[in-house]
């Protein structure tokens, strides 16, 4: 959708090779249209055109070359002509590795119910492996998680601007009944699937855990001025001023942590394979579970408050210590 | 004004390989490395006839890479007469293998998919891929459009710093080395594989390869690989497998997990409860649930997180893991 993307030189190869594919065939486009279609500024495609005029095959005896209508670019059109036989003429193959990100990332999306049918999938995996340059061993296989009902019924809604009405499980363990959400952007992130809602309540954008949301009912309400207009962001979490900054310590089994809690500043190498990081966290108590789930590959080391915390969670754990209640947001 | 010497402007190194891929499909019988350095743009301007090119030929030999990393097969023939001197090795690139086959073509729908296939991978080697092979396929006519296919950002973490080095040996077929920490003993054994696939099972990302020491196919799981993943020395690379090879691994996982089976204790109307989805099983349902497992240690990761919510039955090894886990947090925390 964007233009933010930088290219570095493989990408602008690249982006020239896709260009020739897509040009050679004699239609003319805006520079606009071109840039919209691969997701690059205009400037990359007005450089890639000027670039594959400059192509050069004089010292080949062969004085041809692809025509570029510069006239007509500096007005932002884009057409090329060509008089030279085999050289870029059609669009070229992917490399295997692209071709199984791609089909990976097809997989990914299979685990979301009702997107797209397996035979769907299939077929899309097959001519990406026609298409792969070293015949179709795949370098990546994602096999897809769980399923929920639940999803099929909040696509709907997002599709159709509508709010939508479920009970939710809320991390405090208490089931809302009928809780009203404007549904704005499922996000799959690792085994969790989140829905991004604007909620009316709170006059924010929340994530919901879409394992933990029971009875979805679509309603006739129209999704707020206000839900359409809120930015949405990538993070699941969202950090506020009264929150606790916690150091910890991860061996590499435990490095998730560090992609699943944005850490505040860039982590540092403790020893070679042992790194720290800052997280800001709303209720330390929260952190019990997170940590002691890696059975000692993770460790909090400041503050006391929230060493505290861990400790006695996993003493609860294993029947040495009377429960407490822990909390959370959403 | 002549258009002849535009080698006089500088040429960067996206028109210069473009140049030589132009060059390498317009050639009939080849080209040598000496005929490329002297002929095409990019190169040109900088050689010198009978004089040390010796930074121009890495230049090319790092070109050569790049080609090959953006799917590009390079023909690599020696005339027969000639074997034994490296200087008429000659290149070319084949049409067949260069273009996508004829009448391949996505509908909108496919392309909207695709798309988001590619937004799916967020940083690291892969998302570069996919962001380069969806660049081709915008090229392929259709625009990706699905009023189906809107309000959903997939995002594929992977973030195991080794996944990049073990993607690229998988490409580039090369053996490496990389020291592996026992989830059972702690020990740390230094690992020689010949990497195939990388796999995503159950959550967690695993090398699949060929294991030199204990000469057998193994799965290895990125987060327990305690070193930087590192190239055999001396170097070498691997017959790649075949798609059976590849798919008898993953069966024999997967039934792996077939055979391993947990069996756990839900509290009633806990989080647990909803998240093995117990709720849904109808009045009067059974507190027991039946887990199929690749990994114990994954597992009893899992099942950490419901502490106080379930209590584990069987087997025993999992019920001492997954306290042993607790003792080790609690004594950490002190």
């Amino acid at each position: 959708m964007s233009d933010q993307i930088r290219l570095d030189d493989s990408d602008r190869y690249n982006l020239m090779l896709a260009l020739t594919g897509l040009l050679v065939q004699g239609d003319e486009y805006e520079v606009q249209e071109l840039a919209q279609r691969f997701e690059v500024s205009k400037e990359e495609i007005v450089k890639a055109v000027k670039n594959i005029g400059y192509m050069d095959m004089a010292h080949f005896e062969n004085p041809d070359r692809y025509e570029v209508d510069y006239d007509a670019l500096d007005e932002g059109y884009v057409r090329i002509s060509y008089n030279i036989e085999n050289v870029v003429e059609d669009v070229p193959r992917l490399s295997s590795r692209q071709a199984s990100a791609l089909a990976a990332g097809l997989v990914y999306l299979s685990s979301l119910p009702g997107l797209a049918e397996n035979e769907e999938i299939l077929e899309l995996q097959g001519i990406l492996a026609t298409g792969d340059s070293r015949g179709n061993t795949p370098e990546v296989i994602v096999q897809p998680g769980s399923k929920d009902a639940d999803l099929l019924i909040i696509r709907q809604a997002i599709k159709l601007g509508r709010a939508i009405s479920c009970d939710y499980l809320n991390l405090k363990g208490e089931m809302r009944i009928g809780r009203v959400i404007e549904p704005l952007r499922i996000d799959l992130r690792g085994e969790l699937i989140y829905l991004k809602g604007w909620c009316p309540e709170n006059s924010d954008v929340r994530s919901f855990r879409v394992d933990r949301m029971r009875n979805a009912l679509m309603t006739e309400v129209e999704i707020s001025k206000a839900a359409r207009s809120a930015e949405l962001d990538d993070e699941v979490y969202h950090s506020s001023e009264t929150d606790t900054l916690v150091t910890i310590e991860v061996d590499p089994e435990a490095f998730s942590l560090m992609v699943d809690f944005r850490p505040v500043e860039e982590p540092e190498s403790v020893s070679q394979y042992v790194k720290r990081f800052k997280i800001l966290v709303g209720d330390v108590r929260n952190l019990g579970r997170i940590v002691s789930r890696f059975g000692g590959a993770a460790r909090v080391v400041a503050p006391d408050s929230a060493k505290v915390a861990v400790r006695e969670f996993a003493l609860k754990a294993i029947g040495e210590l009377k429960p407490t209640q822990p909390k959370d947001a959403e | 004004m002549s258009d002849k010497k535009v080698s006089a402007i500088k040429i960067s190194k996206p028109e210069r390989l473009f140049n030589l891929t132009c060059a390498l499909l317009y050639t009939t019988q080849g080209l040598t490395k000496n005929e490329i350095l002297r002929s095409v743009p990019g190169y040109e301007g900088e050689y010198s006839e009978g004089g040390d090119n010796s930074s121009l030929e890495r230049k090319f030999e790092r070109d050569k890479a790049s080609l090959l990393h953006n799917g590009i097969q390079l023909e690599v023939t020696i005339p027969a007469h000639e074997d034994e001197n490296n200087q008429v090795t000659v290149y070319s690139i084949k049409r067949e293998s260069f273009y996508w086959p004829k009448n391949v073509k996505f509908t909108p729908r496919q392309m909207a998919l695709l798309n988001l296939a590619a937004e799916a991978w967020v940083g690291g080697s892969l998302s570069t891929a996919a962001s380069r092979g969806i660049t081709k396929l915008r090229a392929m006519g259709a625009i990706g459009e699905d009023s189906d296919i809107v309000g959903i950002a997939p995002r594929i973490q992977a973030s195991d710093p080794s996944f990049r080095d073990l993607n690229n040996a998988i490409s580039d077929h090369q053996v490496v080395n990389f020291d592996y920490r026992n989830p059972k003993t702690g020990e740390i054994l230094t690992r020689t594989l010949q990497p195939w696939i990388l796999q995503k099972v159950a959550g967690q990302w695993l090398v699949m390869g060929f294991d030199e020491l204990r000469d057998l196919p193994r799965n290895f799981m990125l987060r327990r690989i305690v070193s930087k993943v590192t190239t055999a020395k001396p170097a070498r690379t691997f017959t790649p497998p075949s798609l059976e090879q590849i798919a008898a691994t993953v069966a024999e996982l997967d039934a792996l997990a077939e055979k391993q089976v947990a069996k756990i204790q839900v509290n009633r109307d806990s989080e647990a409860w909803f998240r093995y989805e117990l709720d849904l099983q109808g009045n009067g349902s059974s507190n027991e649930v039946s887990i199929h497992y690749h990994d114990i240690y994954v597992l009893a990761e899992q099942l950490r997180e419901y502490a106080g919510e379930i209590t584990v039955l069987k087997p025993e090894a999992l019920i001492q893991l997954v306290r042993a886990g607790f003792e080790k947090v609690a004594n950490d925390h002190v």
